[in-house]
């Protein structure tokens, strides 16, 4: 049987970073398989799938549509030859409904003018065939990003896509939603489509992949069927040493409480309720964890304990001040570090150097600057530091950092927010779209500010990174903490139990106070 | 701590307003030619009266010129641009470029913040009228205060102090009209989300209007049937090159203009706003505000005071403009002045210098000096407005940078090939 898709020596050098992205690799999907592309952060996994796409202009190497030579130059190019992409970062319209974004292009018109009546029934009928629910009118602005990524593969279907090139995509989801993915993935390639399927959660590969292909340094290291590696195996091939994949850490020895919050209600966006009388604290030397789907109010808790969004009535305390209406800058100032949700927005800013990202937070006092000049030295050693210390590839102090692959924008954020030695680390998603090196490496730097004596707060909607990490487990559920447990003793079970909403009789309570 | 980095990308940007000229030039040739003339020639005529030294013809002569020296009847050949016989043209386009520098400095700076301010025209006439009253009532006042009845038979001692006093007096009540002027729109901004672009439109207009009613009833000097206010005592003046730093040395470039110290404040002030801008934490919280406002609220950088410390500085260069231009060249200001839009040329200067700061110091004269050379310009029957239908043209050929971005990298990976490396440099490709 043809291929679907076959290529073949691509390769890829970007003269402005001076990195060979892609080196001579080889990949050969079937129609039907579910293949996974595997590799570090910045292994040339996105670079290879956009010279696919048609979005990257390779130096070298062909590629194959079914058996025949295909040139694809632009994504319309791609399109035309049946190929769907799903980018890591989304790229719909936020102020467009779904079906306009999903009929962008290729609009229905009557006379001239969008027909949207037809192009609602076309997005309903597009969704119920492939059982992706979605509500053809709604903005797309409003939507969970789960429901976004859903817009972005109907999208593609309806461009009749036999080839989906999925990048990162359940980097942003709940667990429930996950599952949902693989069932349509496993629905798609069950109608002879192929798909690649890019992520760096190896259980994955390992539950929803035919073959995987593994990338390291831009080269193809290999491609096997799944069954026959263990994620071991894989975890040690991509990154070319042994990797440990469960956490290393001793019993905590908490100290002092660093911060508590005291019937904490903050308000969502619109205004309405999202955090209903949240109390908890965390003290030196613990990592408390907030486990919870996305959605029941970890946003809008965490943007007020970082002095984002005001607090309508509650108290935090912050080493015995209270700080519920200091500004982000005071509670810096005072020893609060936050590693933000959302890196591309919030976290960094992209259309600036290395060097400016990572001073952000102190820039304006020593060493960084005096009054207001700035010690371009301190500046530079500092940056200088950061790449060497969280092993940043192809960065430079005073290069952009718009180019950089998922990963190393994350660890860009990290180091900002750790080299400073915080009293207090909030960490939401710490690990999102980190390959399984950097996420040990995370880890382990979390654990060691920990036992270093920091205070953290996780959040995170992987279960298992709260359970590993987690000397205490909070757990959310609209908007109010349903139950606190001992991190050593708590199972996935009780913990699912609580997310939903239910309550434990016999579970363990650790309690506020422990 | 720029954002361009590397040196092949300041090239394509200059390649990138190099095609965009010569496109806009060859896009108006359609107009040059309905109106019966060959552009070839009218371009020459229109770069000459611009940028020409005397006798300029052609556009060779713009380089070199052959002259005849009147006295020996010999004739040399020499590099026109410093040819001054009779005064060099590009004195006066100098002159005309300072409010432009000034005024797209003002524009770079609200527009580094993420503030799109084009509230410059309004700050320049507010600068200009506060230099005007100045200029003529604050010296009358120093006069009275130390008894001196006839200005001419002033002692030589006070006359040297005001010449020194009076300006800067005048220079820094236009920065504060035009620092509050631009505040009015920043606070709006900060306090009520009213967007700068609409504000500052509405604030232009007031201004042009309030200006339009001082030199027309009460600033009007006499019943010359232009309406203009008095003109500014002499001791105001900021001194032209040829009166003061070369009048002995007799240089003939710059005769005829009024070029002088006002085109030194706009260069010390574009070496300024570049130090500012990326040299020091308060530059660095405006740039961050404007990459994202959701990182500076993030980061602790208080966006709210860059932001109205931003239209500050945007109003008080605007402000200096207006006053150079009265102190420095007009002496009054005359009905008409304040509709000019003198102003908003900058916002053009600083979108076509791409917000660069040495990009302005080059087109802020390029744009002078095609508005220069369409004025004096007479060919066949060529409007007048030909001037502006080029820089207008230039504009939108320059905003289509993508597409010729594009085409520049076409031609660098062309040349790689031929030159038979393998290595294919792209600059422009997305990439997640
Ligand atoms: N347009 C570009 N210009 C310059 N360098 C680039 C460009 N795009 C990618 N790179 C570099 O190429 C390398 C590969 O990046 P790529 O995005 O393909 O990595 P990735 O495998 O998708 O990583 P991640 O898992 O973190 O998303 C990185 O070092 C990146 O910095
Ligand atoms: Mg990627």
């Amino acid at each position: 049987m043809t291929n679907a898709i076959e290529m073949r020596g691509i390769r890829k050098y970007f003269a402005s970073t001076q990195t060979l992205a892609v080196d001579g690799v080889d990949l050969a999907v079937a129609p039907g398989e579910v293949h996974a592309l595997v590799g570090e952060n910045g292994a040339g996994k996105t670079t290879l799938m956009s010279i696919l796409y048609g979005m990257v202009s390779p130096d070298e190497g062909e590629i194959f549509i079914n058996g025949n030579r295909a040139h694809i130059k632009h994504p319309n190019d791609a399109i035309r030859n049946g190929i769907g992409m799903v980018h890591q970062h989304f790229k719909l319209v936020p102020s467009f409904t779904v079906a306009e974004n999903i009929m962008l292009g290729i609009e229905r018109n009557r006379a001239g003018f969008v027909n949207s009546r037809a192009e609602s029934d076309d997005v309903r009928r597009l969704a119920a065939e492939f059982g992706l629910a979605v509500n053809p009118n709604q903005r797309v602005a409003d939507l969970p990003v789960g429901m976004q990524q859903r817009v972005e593969i109907l999208k593609t279907l309806q461009r009749d896509a036999r080839i989906l090139i999925l990048d990162e995509p359940t980097a942003v989801l709940t667990p429930q939603e996950v599952n949902e993915l693989y069932t349509v993935i496993r629905k798609l390639a069950d109608t002879g489509r192929a798909i690649i399927l890019i992520t760096h959660k190896l259980l994955e590969v390992k539950a929803a992949a035919d073959q995987v292909t593994i990338m390291r340094r831009g080269q193809h290291i290999g491609t096997y069927p799944v069954a026959g590696l263990t994620v071991n195996e894989m975890a040690n091939q991509m990154v070319g040493r042994t990797v440990l994949l469960d956490v290393e850490k001793t019993p905590a020895q908490p100290g002092d409480t660093v911060i508590s919050a005291e019937n904490l209600l903050v308000a969502a966006n619109g205004g309405v309720p999202a955090v209903f009388g949240v109390s908890f604290e965390v003290r030196r030397g613990e990592i408390l964890g907030i486990a919870g789907v996305s959605g029941n109010g970890q946003t809008e808790l965490v943007d007020a304990v970082a002095g984002m969004r005001p607090v309508e009535s509650g108290e935090i305390r912050f080493l015995n001040q209270i700080i519920t209406n200091c500004t982000v800058r005071e509670r810096r100032i005072a020893g609060m570090a936050h590693i933000p949700e959302d890196r591309m927005d919030t976290g960094l800013n992209l259309k600036t150097t290395l060097d400016e990202n990572v001073i952000s937070t102190a820039y304006y006092r020593e060493p960084f600057s005096r009054g207001w000049r700035f010690q371009f030295e301190e500046v530079r050693a500092f940056a200088q530091r950061v790449i060497d210390s969280f092993q940043i590839k192809s960065a430079s102090v005073k290069g952009s950092i718009r180019t950089l692959s998922g990963g190393n924008l994350q660890k860009i954020v990290l180091g900002r927010e750790l080299e400073g030695h915080p009293k207090f680390i909030i960490a939401n998603q710490p690990t999102r779209g980190l390959d399984v090196g950097s996420i040990e490496f995370v880890h382990k730097t979390l654990i060691a500010a920990r036992d270093a004596g920091a205070a953290v707060l996780l959040i995170s909607v992987e279960l298992e990174e709260i359970m590993s990490l987690s000397d205490r487990i909070a757990v959310m559920y609209e908007g109010r903490i349903t139950g606190i447990l001992d991190g050593e003793t708590a199972t996935e079970q009780n913990i699912a139990i609580l997310m939903t909403g239910g309550s434990l009789d016999d579970a363990v309570h650790a309690g506020a106070v422990s | 701590m720029n954002e361009h980095t590397g040196f092949r990308r300041s090239l394509e940007t200059i390649g990138v307003a190099l095609l965009a000229i010569f496109l806009g030039l060859l896009a108006s040739s359609v107009f040059v030619i309905i109106a019966g003339s060959n552009p070839v020639d009218a371009y020459q005529r229109l770069f000459c009266e611009g940028f020409g030294a005397r006798g300029c013809e052609t556009f060779g002569n713009l380089l070199v010129q052959t002259v005849v020296n009147e006295d020996t009847g010999e004739s040399q050949t020499v590099f026109s641009p410093l040819h001054g016989t009779g005064g060099h043209s590009l004195a006066l386009v100098l002159e005309r470029a300072t409010p432009l520098i000034l005024t797209a400095l003002s524009a770079t700076v609200a527009f580094k913040a993420g503030l799109f301010s084009i509230g410059m025209d309004g700050q320049f006439v507010l600068g200009a009228l506060a230099a005007a009253f100045l200029g003529y009532w604050f010296p009358a006042q120093l006069y009275t205060l130390f008894g001196v009845t006839d200005p001419e038979l002033a002692p030589e001692a006070l006359k040297t102090i005001m010449h020194i006093i009076v300006p800067a007096v005048c220079l820094g009540a236009a920065m504060m009209a035009g620092a509050f002027y631009s505040w009015i729109a920043g606070y709006l901004k900060v306090k009520l989300n009213i967007n700068v672009l609409i504000s500052t439109i509405i604030l232009n207009a007031i201004a042009v209007q309030f200006v339009g009613y001082m030199v027309n009833y009460p600033l009007r000097s006499d019943m010359n049937n232009i309406a203009r206010t008095a003109r500014i005592d002499e001791t105001a003046w900021l001194i032209p090159f040829n009166r003061g730093l070369f009048a002995n040395a007799d240089i003939e470039w710059f005769s005829g203009s009024r070029l002088g110290v006002g085109f030194i404040i706009a260069v010390v002030a574009a070496v300024l706003v570049w130090y500012f801008l990326y040299r020091t934490t308060r530059g660095y919280e405006q740039r961050m505000v404007n990459g994202s406002p959701l990182f500076a609220r993030f980061s602790g950088i208080p966006g709210t005071h860059a932001m109205l410390r931003a239209m500050l500085i945007s109003g008080a260069l605007s402000g200096i403009a207006g006053a150079i231009e009265v102190i420095g060249v007009e002496r009054r200001i005359v009905d008409g002045f304040a509709t000019a839009g003198t102003g908003f040329d900058g916002v053009l200067v600083a979108i076509l210098a791409r917000e660069s700061i040495v990009g302005i110091l080059f087109v802020a004269p390029f744009i002078a000096g095609l508005e220069q050379g369409a004025i004096n310009f007479q060919f066949g029957n060529l409007p007048r407005q030909l001037g502006n239908i080029i820089i207008a043209l230039i504009i939108l050929f320059n905003a289509m940078e993508y597409f010729l971005r594009s085409y520049i990298a076409a031609i660098w990976r062309k040349r790689h090939i031929f030159s038979g490396k393998s290595i294919t440099p792209a600059p422009t490709e997305a990439s997640s």
